[in-house]
């Protein structure tokens, strides 16, 4: 990386920080007891995720019956849900893997939050395939293990095997990737550390010392994981959509699916990763790390990508009334003016209309926007799933078939559920891991702190900038925190 | 050791003879040193060690595991000590007999099982129904295995509870009750069985005053008196739908429910088959005020309100040249009947006029119509007239005032219901209740068993020996076929042992089988076919029919007199409503069927319960609008409730309301035979009686319709409304605003408008490939269009990424299937046939109105035409078994398959139920098991005896024993779906194997081919081109394939709908 910083850009560290402050700022939420607001919003979570616990089992008890779906309309919110939260969890590795290997230092001020972001999601999501199906014990067919049924194997053609590989995968290599970057923050958390919690982070950091040559292998395998992570970004969702896409069913029956749901995952990811980032922020008191700056950015990600689903929307309805074929025309005839338009409709407005607010700068860079934007962008998400799902399914090619369909209280509650789920796991997160990458934070400092390049620049002499390759860049000596053992 | 073995030795201990070595061979076993250290006896005084601990906690878990994982045995199988010759275990044997309730009558083969019943058969060999049924024959094994039979004679209380007695104890009571001069009155509905007759006669002579009455919830007495002074004989005429041309039906539901549906559906099928080279079918109108199965099946329909039917008669009467002047008509009907006359003119001598109306002169003209049309004859006989309404209403209003006057001493109840099928049943209740003896010889419960003192119950027919004459010289044998399930006795025998009858002897063995015989002794002079009665008798009961030699009987010419006064005058109410009989329940005698419960209306689709019809029609714009606003909000499972009131009632019936295409404005209509009060689990409360709104005419006859109604707003919805079809058109046409005819679905399917944007779209439901239909005057332009589509879509199908993969199954059998939906009627008899046959669960109505009915087979019903009187189209809808399956690549543990055989077949125990399938069928005819329907997975149920217990439907011991052996109980969580009946297949493939031959054409049919009445269905090998299957879909260009641009190469072939609408009766 070279060291020439352009002077328009705005730092990516406010607040004129040292090396010492960023260890104490990021490091510190992990050590001290957590707040009242952390408590009841912890409670919160664990409850909501309790019920979810106790709609899943009910759902096994009892039987699929006990949700509304129907002989026309096999999946309903089970699978809008799954892919929701699967494409909620592609901004972290977005964020971690592409980004990084396209430079972009602003990354290292979200990308922690956004990968453990990613698994949560991804943890969500993975539980719908398990719990939908309606033999819930016998799920371990879906595996391709070896076994004494004579040669009973699994069913490579099926799309839903495509997707449990693509999502363990996926899963995986996310994982690797987050702990990876975890390995150095959690040697700073042990050094501060005493007693238990020295000996948990002395596990968890694997021994780490910071010798040159850890950051060399460190720095080698972030590469290597972002060089495989970065086709999965794109090949996990192009995969979720193939379940629709192989279909024949109209409306789903679309070679426009791929990049249509990469980019809603981009979409809906950058949403989630926004409103976690202005809550975590606030909540934790790191507006110098995750600035107006990363805000900005990431909006731009999402006016970028919510403008293009807005095309791909139209380009359905193009196609479709182009195709000349009837079903395929009705098909988007009935999303749009059917029993279901108000999903449709909520689809539009949410997310091809409400980025587009995004174009003035005032707005992409006001958090109350921002925050109300994202939540809506979520929404959106949700509703263009759904629209896919429910509303292709309840009328296709034979109208005596027609049904209609609306969720039980035990669909709303896995739903809930599962968010219960999401921010249980971030919560604790937040308890136990920086939620801020520390050492990549540190590794911008001299490039993008606002003491070296921000208003504040002259007032603090420094004599390394530039000298630094990209992960290399922490300067022991002055950093009081990693002392070699 | 041996001497001679020294020089043979194996080691040194061996050569030297060690003494150890010698002890050790001495013995039989050689001692290992584990079995030596276990067998000291010091070892049990040894404290466990730490290895003992984990030998004794392995060996106790290993134990406990495989404890808990063993099945407990069943041990209730008992082999055969001696095996009876006709039973080989998994084979079924069938025997030939007939289902008979009142009136309602089928040739039958009775399929068994290990001795035990499971499914009705048609009898090909009977000259009547040819192999049809019903879908009321089909469910009636059903009722053998009810857990709410009447299960022990004794004395009846409160709700039908029994108090139970020996038949003995029973006989001796009700003996001693009775004298020679008792005045008795023997309460039936129609009886088919002439042995049942003269056991009556029996009972007559050793009590002179006794007398049986017989009436018909669903009476023709109007038609039966009518004849007889039209023609001086009290039957019903015999019917030739397949020799008119034109056939006129006022209101009869001759299709549906009308006297003798399988026949009549069967010959009207012949003239509606259509053969492309020569097109000619015949024209069917129908004058009706209720969209009944047969209306919905004619070309044309003239809509009249109910009460205007006497008038409608006289005007195609008085059209025809009757010197009557007919009352006021509305004038739509009144131009369309004068165009009627004119069409019947000119198929004088094949046309037919029937009519359902129970007003003796509205009937006596339709038979002077008949007789001016020359029908009489042609298409209308008497020699073989049939007997399956015998009910006078005037019979049984004279048994209630006798009642009520205290002159009937006893009244024995046989299979009839009064207290529940009458208009006044609520008079028969008080009369009844002075009548002192009171004994009902019914088989199940019901709310005049539970009125009565005593009951004996009568066995249900497959247990029973007996005969019927549904038409004069045709004759029919019941035969049992499992043993009585409980002490129940034959009601025929009962009355001959209360009447001691010396011809009836209770020591033998089978003592009605032998009357019965002695009886059939006495049929042997009437026919010349055999020269013994061994062989008659032998002959009959192996066919289950016999044909009599009998007189000829015609009538040429109608002796009664018009009087054109005693014919119904049409009324002026606001609205009047129209009762149909129940295809599905009949009059409330099928009731506790969950089979007929569960099956859907085939008109109306719907199920558990009797709705309100209301006319609907198009407000030119947006929405299609029923009566008072009523449909407006019907969504999925949701429906208006409306107040139906009647003048003089003190309060209303609440009912849900549905709008009905087809329903003549100023009037409403809904089933008859709902609302069963006293009534197994299944039929209890489900619905809403109607028989309160009935009335009588001045002759006593039951009108079916009342205009003394009222039809409130919406006063509430039913969010459990079990409705399997919402959406009912496919084409129909309205004017708009504007005035120009439009396609009025298109229109209606706009929830919501973005103004001009919603425009454009038009054909996208009316051009859809599921269901063509033309009119036969377009015809040839029709075929040729219909080769063009099909030609298309061949070609692009034969576009492919992966040449060289395609599907043939050339070598062996290919099963495919042809459904001719010309003649299909949508009668439904092989939706129940197919949940018979394949074990498919009973769900309920609250399921039902969930959509997750799990019927295999349904019968899809749309409109099309005119939206105020359209057509309809019937396509019963299963698994298409497409070769090129978009169910099977998605499973992604190869649940489903597909066969060397072209079958697209299931794995249950392999589905882990991601309903992935379901969703890519195209025809959505993939079934899942939501909940636990079957009960298989309630472990108590599998396990104890638990008829005594309140356990869900199917759960119980008995239910199950109506299960086919042959198909898998689905568990909860998988997919099912039609199989073209595999287990058939095999069996035929192992009867050919068995024979050494190849299997034959037609050796194997599937459940529904074999149910139907008019053989709309052919099952078979696509790859046989001498087969039936093969026959029918050569160069017949009607043939086609739904949804065949998709590619799915489905295996079942459709022909297109033609019909004979005449355009200028709509004028």
């Amino acid at each position: 990386m070279s060291a020439i910083v352009s002077p328009v850009r705005k730092p990516l560290i406010t607040g004129s920080k040292s090396y010492h402050d960023i260890t104490e700022d990021l490091i510190s939420p992990t050590e001290k007891t957590p707040n009242v607001l952390w408590v009841v919003t912890f409670l919160l979570s664990i409850t909501t995720l309790g019920f979810g616990l106790f709609c899943i089992a009910w759902t096994v008890w009892n039987g699929i019956g006990t949700w509304n779906l129907n002989r026309t309309i096999g999946w309903g919110w089970d699978i809008t849900n799954f892919v929701w939260w699967i494409g909620i969890g592609h901004a972290g590795t977005l964020i971690s893997a592409i980004l990084l290997l396209f430079r972009q230092k602003w990354r290292t001020g979200v990308n922690r939050a956004a990968e453990a972001m990613t698994i949560f999601a991804v943890i969500c999501a993975a539980l719908f395939p398990g719990i939908h199906v309606g033999r819930a014990w016998v799920v371990f067919y879906f595996f391709p293990y070896p076994n004494t049924r004579g040669p009973l194997w699994v069913n490579f053609n099926s799309p839903l095997l495509w997707d449990l590989f693509a999502i363990s995968t996926y899963f995986t290599v996310s994982l690797l990737f987050w702990y990876t970057g975890l390995v150095p923050d959690f040697a700073t958390v042990r050094d501060r550390a005493t007693g238990i919690r020295k000996s948990i982070y002395s596990f968890l950091s694997f021994g780490w010392t910071g010798s040159a040559k850890h950051w060399q292998r460190w720095e080698s395998l972030s590469l290597v994981l972002a060089g495989l992570a970065t086709p999965l970004v794109l090949s996990v969702h192009t995969i979720v959509s193939f379940d629709f896409a192989t279909s024949v069913i109209p409306g789903w029956h679309t070679t426009i699916f791929p990049p249509y749901f990469v980019a809603g995952a981009i979409f809906s990811g950058f949403a989630m990763v926004l409103t976690l980032m202005i809550i975590t922020r606030k909540v934790l008191g790191l507006e110098d790390y995750i600035t107006i700056e990363h805000v900005e950015s990431m909006n731009k990600v999402i006016l970028v990508t919510g403008t293009m689903v807005g095309v791909a929307y139209l380009t359905e309805l193009f196609i479709a009334w182009y195709s000349g074929y009837v079903y395929e025309q009705f098909a988007f005839f009935n999303r749009a003016l059917g029993p279901y338009w108000w999903s449709y409709f909520g689809m539009m407005f949410c997310n091809v209309l409400s980025p587009q607010f995004f174009w003035s700068k005032k707005i992409r860079r006001s958090i109350t926007w921002t925050f109300f934007l994202s939540i809506v962008v979520n929404i959106g998400m949700w509703f263009e799933r759904f629209v896919i799902i429910a509303t292709t399914l309840a009328r296709d090619y034979l109208p005596s078939s027609w049904s209609y369909y609306t969720p039980t209280w035990v669909e709303i509650g896995i739903y809930l559920g599962t968010i219960g789920l999401f921010f249980t796991l971030y919560l604790g997160f937040t308890r136990v891991a920086p939620v801020v990458a520390v050492a990549e934070v540190k590794s911008i400092l001299k490039t993008a702190g606002d003491q070296y390049t921000g208003p504040n620049a002259h007032k603090h002499a420094h004599g390394h900038v530039g000298d630094h390759g990209a992960g290399a860049s922490v300067d022991i000596d002055e950093n009081p925190d990693t002392k070699i053992k | 050791m041996d001497k001679k073995n020294q020089d043979i030795w194996v080691g040194m201990a061996h050569k030297n003879n060690d003494p150890a070595l010698v002890e050790a061979a001495g013995k039989e076993f050689v001692e290992l040193p584990i079995i030596e250290a276990l067998s000291d006896d010091k070892i049990a005084e040894v404290p466990a060690n730490r290895r003992d601990f984990l030998k004794y906690l392995g060996f106790g878990l290993g134990a406990a595991t495989i404890a808990a994982g063993c099945d407990v045995p069943v041990k209730r199988a008992i082999p055969y000590v001696t095996k009876p010759d006709e039973i080989v275990p998994g084979v079924a044997t069938y025997y030939a007999s007939s289902f008979v309730k009142g009136g309602d009558y089928c040739a039958v083969l009775v399929k068994t099982r290990e001795g035990r019943p499971i499914k009705i058969e048609g009898n090909v060999l009977s000259p009547l129904t040819k192999g049809g049924t019903s879908a009321r024959a089909q469910a009636s094994v059903l009722e053998l295995y009810d857990v709410n039979r009447v299960k022990n004679p004794g004395a009846v209380g409160e709700n039908g509870v029994v108090t139970k007695m020996s038949w003995a104890d029973l006989d001796k009571t009700i003996g001693g009750k009775l004298n020679a001069s008792s005045n008795i009155r023997i309460v039936t509905n129609t009886v088919l069985s002439p042995t049942a007759k003269k056991a009556f006669a029996e009972f007559i002579v050793k009590y002179p005053n006794a007398k049986v009455v017989t009436y018909d919830p669903i009476s023709a007495s109007g038609m039966l008196e009518a004849n007889e002074r039209s023609f001086g004989d009290r039957v019903i005429p015999d019917y030739h739908f397949d020799k008119a041309s034109t056939i006129v039906s006022f209101g009869a539901d001759f299709l549906g429910t009308w006297i003798s549906p399988i026949e009549y559906a069967s010959a009207y099928a012949k003239g509606r088959k259509i053969n492309p080279k020569r097109p000619k079918m015949s024209r069917h109108i129908q004058v009706e005020s209720g969209m009944s199965l047969t209306g919905s099946n004619a070309d044309n329909r003239v809509l009249i309100r109910p009460s205007e039917m006497g008038a409608a008669i006289a005007t195609l009467y008085s059209a025809l040249g009757g010197s009557v002047s007919a009352p006021k008509l509305n004038n739509k009907a009144t131009a369309a009947i004068s165009k009627v006359a004119e069409q019947l003119r000119g198929s004088r001598g094949n046309s037919l006029v029937v009519s359902a109306s129970n007003n003796v002169m509205e009937q006596i003209m339709v038979n002077k119509i008949n007789e001016m049309l020359g029908n009489l004859g042609s298409t209308i006989t008497f020699t073989h007239a049939s007997l399956q309404r015998q009910g006078i209403d005037s019979e049984i209003q004279g048994l209630i005032s006798e009642m009520q006057g205290g002159g009937v001493d006893a009244v024995m109840v046989l299979d009839a219901n009064p207290a529940f099928d009458l208009y006044n049943s609520d008079k028969f209740i008080t009369a009844f209740a002075k009548v002192p003896l009171k004994v009902s010889l019914s088989y199940d419960l019901n709310e005049t068993m539970a009125l009565c003192d005593y009951t004996a119950p009568n066995h249900h027919f497959l247990e029973s020996w007996g005969d019927a004459e549904p038409k004069r010289g045709h004759l029919s044998i019941i035969q049992p076929t499992i043993s009585p399930l409980f002490p129940t006795r034959q009601a025929e025998a009962s009355l001959l042992v209360w009447s001691g009858s010396a011809n009836y002897k209770a020591s033998a063995e089978q003592p009605y089988y032998e009357y019965l015989k002695t009886s059939w002794n006495g049929f042997f002079g009437q026919q010349s076919n055999y020269a013994s009665f061994r062989s008659f008798w032998d002959e009959a009961l192996h066919d289950g029919v016999a044909k009599l030699g009998i007189s000829e009987r015609e009538y040429g010419t109608v002796a009664a007199t018009v009087n054109i006064g005693q014919i119904t005058s049409p009324s002026n109410a606001e609205v009047e409503i129209a009762f149909l009989e129940s295809i599905n329940i009949g009059a409330g005698q099928y009731a506790n069927n969950p089979w007929l419960m569960e099956m859907p209306d085939p008109v109306t689709r719907t199920s558990w319960g009797n709705y309100l019809g209301v006319p609907v029609s198009f407000d030119g714009a947006h929405s299609f609008v029923g009566y008072k606003g009523i449909g407006q909000s019907m969504v999925k499972g949701y429906a208006d409730v409306v107040n139906l009131t009647r003048a003089g009632a003190e309060e209303g019936d609440r009912i849900t309301a549905f709008p009905q295409f087809g329903q003549p404005e100023g009037s409403v209509a809904t089933n008859l035979g709902y609302g069963r009060k006293i009534c197994g689990g299944a039929g209890r409360n489900v619905g809403t009686n109607m028989f309160p709104y009935l009335s009588a005419d001045a002759n006593g006859n039951t009108q079916y319709f009342a205009t003394n109604v009222a039809v409130s707003d919406i006063v509430d919805i039913n969010y459990d409304f079990p409705c399997v079809q919402y959406h009912h058109t496919l084409g129909v046409t309205a004017k708009n605003e504007a005035g120009e005819t439009i396609n009025a679905d298109e229109a209606a399917l706009v929830d919501f408008t973005y103004g001009v944007v919603d425009q454009g779209y038009q054909g996208s439901l009316t051009n859809r490939s599921v269901i063509y239909h033309t009119n036969i005057n377009e015809l040839s332009e029709f075929t040729k269009e219909l080769g063009h589509k099909r030609e298309e879509a061949q070609a692009l199908n034969a576009q492919s990424l992966y040449p060289g993969h395609e599907y043939l199954y050339e070598n062996g059998h290919h099963w495919g299937m042809y459904v001719d939906l010309n003649a299909c009627t949508g009668c439904s008899a092989c939706t129940v046939a197919c949940m018979a046959e394949n074990n498919v669960p009973v769900v309920g109505a609250k399921e039902v109105s969930r959509h997750h009915e799990m019927t295999w087979l349904r019968i899809d019903r749309y409109f099309y035409g005119d939206v105020e009187s359209p057509n309809t189209v019937y396509q019963p809808m299963m698994c298409q078994h497409c070769d090129n399956a978009p169910c099977e690549n998605v499973c992604p543990v190869a649940a489903t398959n597909h066969s060397s055989e072209g079958l697209n077949q299931m794995a249950y125990n392999r589905c882990v139920g991601t309903r992935y399938c379901a969703n890519n069928c195209p025809y959505k005819v993939r079934r899942f098991n939501w909940l636990d329907y079957t009960t298989a997975d309630i472990f108590p149920a599998n396990q104890i005896d638990l008829n005594e217990e309140e356990i869900p439907y199917g759960a119980d011991n008995l239910t199950r024993m109506v299960l086919n052996p042959d198909v898998t109980v689905r568990s909860r969580g998988v997919i099912e779906k039609c199989s073209f009946c595999v287990q058939r297949i095999q069996e035929g493939k192992l009867t050919a194997k068995r024979e050494a031959r190849k299997l034959r054409d037609q050796d194997v049919k599937t459940a529904c081919q074999t149910a139907c009445p008019t053989g709309a269905i052919v099952f078979g090998d696509l790859n046989n081109k001498e087969g039936e299957l093969h026959k029918s879909l050569d160069h017949n260009p009607l043939v086609y394939i739904a949804l065949e641009e998709i590619n799915v190469l489905s295996s079942v072939n459709y022909t297109a709908v033609v019909n004979n609408r005449d355009e200028a009766l709509d004028a």
